[in-house]
C-alpha cells in the first residue's frame, strides 16, 4: 500500500465515519429523540392548534376482516375525524390472522399514531400489543371484541342482551313452540359466545319450549350456510326457526328456504342489520335482525379518539376502561321502515 | 462453498429495498421498526429454513402452518389446563412438531404418497385435531386467560445492545429480539449440517437426482423422513415463538402461513426442482418479504397492492430459478451430445 493509497483509505474511513453518524442523527431524529421540544405549543404553554401550520394527528383501524360491519365503522370513523381538519386516517386489514394484527399494530406504534381502533382477531392475543401501544403513549379503542389488557376504551353492539331479545321476538314469531337450528360462527371467537349463550339464555327465559336441535358452524359465510342450512334441514324436516348468528348466514338459510318453498312456514332472525338483510325483511323474506347502527358506532369511536387526542389524555390516565354498549332495535317487518336510509350501511 | 449468482441478486435486492424504504418511507429507518422486522418476522424465517428441506428432496411441505397451530394448542393445553412447567412444555412442542413433521415424511415413503397430496392431507387432519383438542373450548374461561408460563413467554425478550455496550446514550440502536437469536442458532445449525455433514450432502443428492442416489447405496426414504423431521422441528418453534409472543394460541394461528414459507424459500433461491439452495437465501427471503411489507404500510400502500407486489416477487423468482434449470439442462445436454 502506498502512502497515496492509505491517504485515499483514511479518507473513506472518514468519509463512512461521516455517513454513519450522519444517518445516526436522522434515525435520532426520526425515532424522536427530540420530540420534548414542543414547538407547537406557545411560551405560556397554549397551544396553537389553529395556527397556520396544525400538528397533524395520525389515527388507524385495523379491521378484523373485509365485511360490511367493519366498513361501516370505517365510513363512520373516517366522517368525524375528517371533519376535524388535522387527522389522517387509515384503515388496515387484519386479514382475519391475528399474527398480520400484532404487525399491523407494531408497524402503527413505529409510525406515531395517536390512536388505534382495532377489532381484536382474539381477546388474549392482542393484549401485548396494547401494551406496546400503551407503553408509547398510544390510546386503544377496540370494536365489538374487547382485550382482556385494559385500554382506553371498548365500543360494542350489545351482543348479550341483543342475542337475548331476538331469542323474545323470534319465540313470539314461532308461537312458543318448536325446534331451531343456530347456524353459527366457528369456535374460540368472544362474539359468538355472546351472541349464542344471550340467545339460549333468551329461550330459557321466555320461551322454555322452544328446542334448539342444531348448532353448526358456516364459518360467517353466506355460502357455508346455505349448504349447513340443507343438511339440518334435510335431518330436521320439522324445523321451525333459524338463527343466523350474522346476517350474511341467516340469508344463506333464506336463500334455500326460497328454493325449498318454505318461506311462509320458517322463521329466520339474522343479527348485526346490514343493508341486504333490511332488504331482505322488506321483501318478506327475512324475519327479523337485530339492527344496530354501525356508521353510528363508527362515529362514537371516533368521537372519543378525537377527544382524547385532542385533549391530550395519556393511556396512562385512565382509572379504568370505558365501555360503551351500542343501542339497537330488533327489526322485523313491522318496524324496518323506521330505519332511514342514511342509517343503512 | 461457492457463492450463487442468485444469492448475490437477492442480497443486492435486499439490500436495495431497505435503502429505497429508508430513504421514501418515513420511520423505516427508525431503531423500533428494525426491531419490528427483526421481531416479527424471524419465525417466518425459522418457517422458511425448514420448509427448504423438503423443497431440497424434491418436495414440499404444505402442513407447516397446521403443525404450527397444532403445538400453539398443545401448549395452550399443558400449560392452561394441565398447569405443565414450561421447561417441560419447549421440548415437547418441538417433539409434537418433529413428530408431525415425520408423519407427513412416512406418509410420502412408505405409502408412497405425492408429496403435495401428503401434506395437503395432513394440513387438513393437523387443523382438525386443533379445533378437537382445543382448550378453548373444553374448559370455560381459556379463551381470555393469558399463558404466563415465564418459560415461554420469556423467548419474547428483547436485548437492548446500545445499553449492554454502554453507548446506549450516543447512538439510539434497535433492542435484539431473543427470536432474531434463535432464528441465527437455527441459521447456524442448519447450514451447518447441510454443508458439512453427510446427511447435508445426502439431502443435495437426493434432490439432484433421487434414482442415483437410491442407486449409490443412500436410505432415500430415512432421509426423506428426516427432512420433514425437520421441517415439523422449525414449524413447532415457530409456533412456540409465536405463542411467546401472543400469550395465547388460537384455532386460526398460523393459517396461510406454509405459503409465506414457501415464498420465502423459493425467494431464498431454494430450486423448487430439488437440490439446490441454502439456508441463507430463505432466512433473508423471509426478511425481504417482511421489509417490503413494513415499508409499503409505511408509505400508505393499500394491503391489496402489497400483495401483488409480492406475487410479483414471487413470480420473478421463480421464474429465475426456471431459466437457471434450463440453463443447467442445455450445459448437460451439450456435455452429453
Amino acid at each position: 500500500m502506498t502512502e497515496e493509497d492509505k491517504v485515499a483509505a483514511g479518507d473513506r474511513r472518514n468519509f463512512l465515519k461521516g455517513m454513519m453518524l450522519g444517518s445516526a442523527a436522522l434515525t435520532g431524529a426520526a425515532s424522536g429523540l427530540f420530540s420534548k421540544l414542543d414547538f407547537a405549543a406557545g411560551e405560556l404553554g397554549i397551544s396553537q392548534v389553529r395556527a397556520d401550520t396544525p400538528q397533524r394527528i395520525k389515527m388507524a383501524f385495523v379491521q378484523y376482516q373485509p365485511h360490511s360491519v367493519s366498513s361501516a365503522w370505517g365510513k363512520g370513523i373516517g366522517e368525524v375525524l375528517a371533519t376535524q381538519q388535522i387527522v389522517d386516517y387509515q384503515q388496515l386489514d387484519g386479514q382475519s390472522k391475528l399474527e398480520v394484527q400484532v404487525s399491523l399494530m407494531d408497524t402503527l406504534i413505529s409510525q406515531g399514531v395517536q390512536v388505534i381502533f382495532v377489532q381484536p382477531v382474539d381477546s388474549v392475543g392482542i393484549a401485548p400489543s396494547i401494551q406496546k401501544a400503551k407503553r408509547a403513549g398510544i390510546n386503544v379503542i377496540t370494536l365489538n371484541i374487547d382485550s382482556t389488557e385494559p385500554h382506553a376504551a371498548h365500543v360494542e353492539m350489545n351482543h348479550y342482551f341483543g342475542a337475548m331479545d331476538i331469542a323474545k321476538t323470534m319465540g313470539d314469531a314461532m308461537g312458543g313452540k318448536g325446534k331451531v337450528a343456530i347456524i353459527n360462527a366457528p369456535p374460540g371467537i368472544i362474539i359468538r359466545d355472546q351472541r349464542t349463550n344471550g340467545f339460549k339464555d333468551g329461550l330459557k327465559k321466555y320461551h322454555p319450549d322452544i328446542q334448539v336441535v342444531a348448532d353448526q358452524s358456516a364459518d360467517w359465510d353466506r355460502k357455508k350456510a346455505q349448504d349447513v342450512f340443507n343438511t339440518v334441514y334435510a335431518a330436521n324436516p320439522d324445523l321451525a326457526g333459524v338463527y343466523g348468528v350474522n346476517d350474511d348466514m341467516a340469508l344463506g338459510a333464506v336463500d334455500i328456504a326460497k328454493e325449498k318453498g318454505l318461506l311462509g312456514k320458517l322463521v329466520i332472525f339474522g343479527n348485526d342489520g346490514e343493508t341486504a338483510a333490511l332488504e331482505s325483511i322488506e321483501a318478506g323474506e327475512l324475519t327479523g335482525t337485530q339492527y344496530t347502527d354501525g356508521l353510528q358506532q363508527g362515529r362514537l369511536a371516533a368521537a372519543t379518539a378525537t377527544v382524547l387526542a385532542s385533549g391530550g389524555v395519556t393511556p396512562d390516565a385512565f382509572a379504568q376502561q370505558g365501555h360503551l354498549l351500542m343501542p339497537y332495535i330488533i327489526a322485523t317487518k313491522a318496524n324496518v321502515a323506521t330505519i332511514l336510509p342514511y342509517q343503512r350501511w | 462453498m461457492t457463492i450463487r449468482p442468485a444469492t448475490l441478486a437477492l442480497v443486492a435486492f435486499f439490500a436495495l429495498s431497505m435503502a429505497v424504504f429508508s430513504v421514501f418511507a418515513p420511520r423505516f429507518a427508525s431503531p423500533s421498526n428494525i426491531e419490528d422486522l427483526m421481531g416479527g418476522f424471524s419465525f417466518i424465517a425459522i418457517l422458511a429454513m425448514g420448509e427448504a428441506f423438503p423443497i431440497l428432496t424434491r418436495g414440499i411441505d404444505l402442513s407447516v402452518g397446521a403443525i404450527v397451530a397444532l403445538v400453539g394448542m398443545v401448549i395452550f393445553d399443558m400449560s392452561l389446563i394441565f398447569h405443565v412447567p414450561g421447561y417441560v412444555i419447549v421440548p415437547t412442542a418441538l417433539a409434537v412438531g418433529a413428530l408431525a413433521g415425520a408423519v407427513n415424511g412416512m406418509l410420502i415413503v412408505f405409502v408412497r404418497l405425492q408429496p403435495f397430496i401428503a401434506t395437503l392431507a395432513t394440513l387438513a387432519t393437523y387443523r382438525g385435531i386443533v379445533y378437537a383438542i382445543s382448550g378453548r373450548q373444553l374448559v370455560e374461561g381459556l379463551t381470555t386467560t393469558p399463558i404466563r408460563d415465564k418459560w415461554i413467554t420469556g423467548i419474547e425478550t428483547y436485548f437492548d445492545l446500545g445499553r449492554m455496550l454502554g453507548i446506549g446514550r450516543m447512538v439510539h440502536l434497535p433492542a435484539v429480539p431473543l427470536s432474531f437469536l434463535l432464528m441465527l442458532g437455527v441459521f447456524v445449525i442448519l447450514q451447518g449440517v447441510l454443508l458439512f455433514s453427510k446427511f447435508g450432502r445426502s439431502v443435495l443428492t437426493l434432490g439432484g437426482n433421487a434414482e442415483a442416489a437410491r442407486l449409490a447405496g443412500l436410505n432415500t426414504g430415512a432421509i426423506t423422513v428426516i427432512c420433514y423431521a425437520i421441517s415439523g422441528v422449525c414449524a413447532g418453534l415457530a409456533g412456540l415463538m409465536l405463542v411467546a409472543k401472543l400469550t395465547t394460541s388460537t384455532e386460526g394461528l398460523g393459517f396461510g402461513m406454509e405459503l409465506s414459507a414457501i415464498a420465502a424459500a423459493v425467494i431464498g433461491g431454494v430450486s423448487l426442482s430439488g437440490g439446490v439452495g441454502s439456508m441463507f437465501g430463505p432466512a433473508l427471503g423471509a426478511f425481504l418479504l417482511g421489509a417490503i411489507l413494513l415499508g409499503l404500510t409505511l408509505l400508505q400502500v393499500s394491503q391489496y397492492t402489497q400483495q401483488i407486489v409480492t406475487g410479483c416477487i414471487l413470480l420473478a423468482a421463480v421464474g429465475y430459478d426456471r431459466l437457471l434449470l434450463l440453463r443447467r439442462l442445455r450445459r448437460r445436454l451439450a456435455n452429453t451430445g
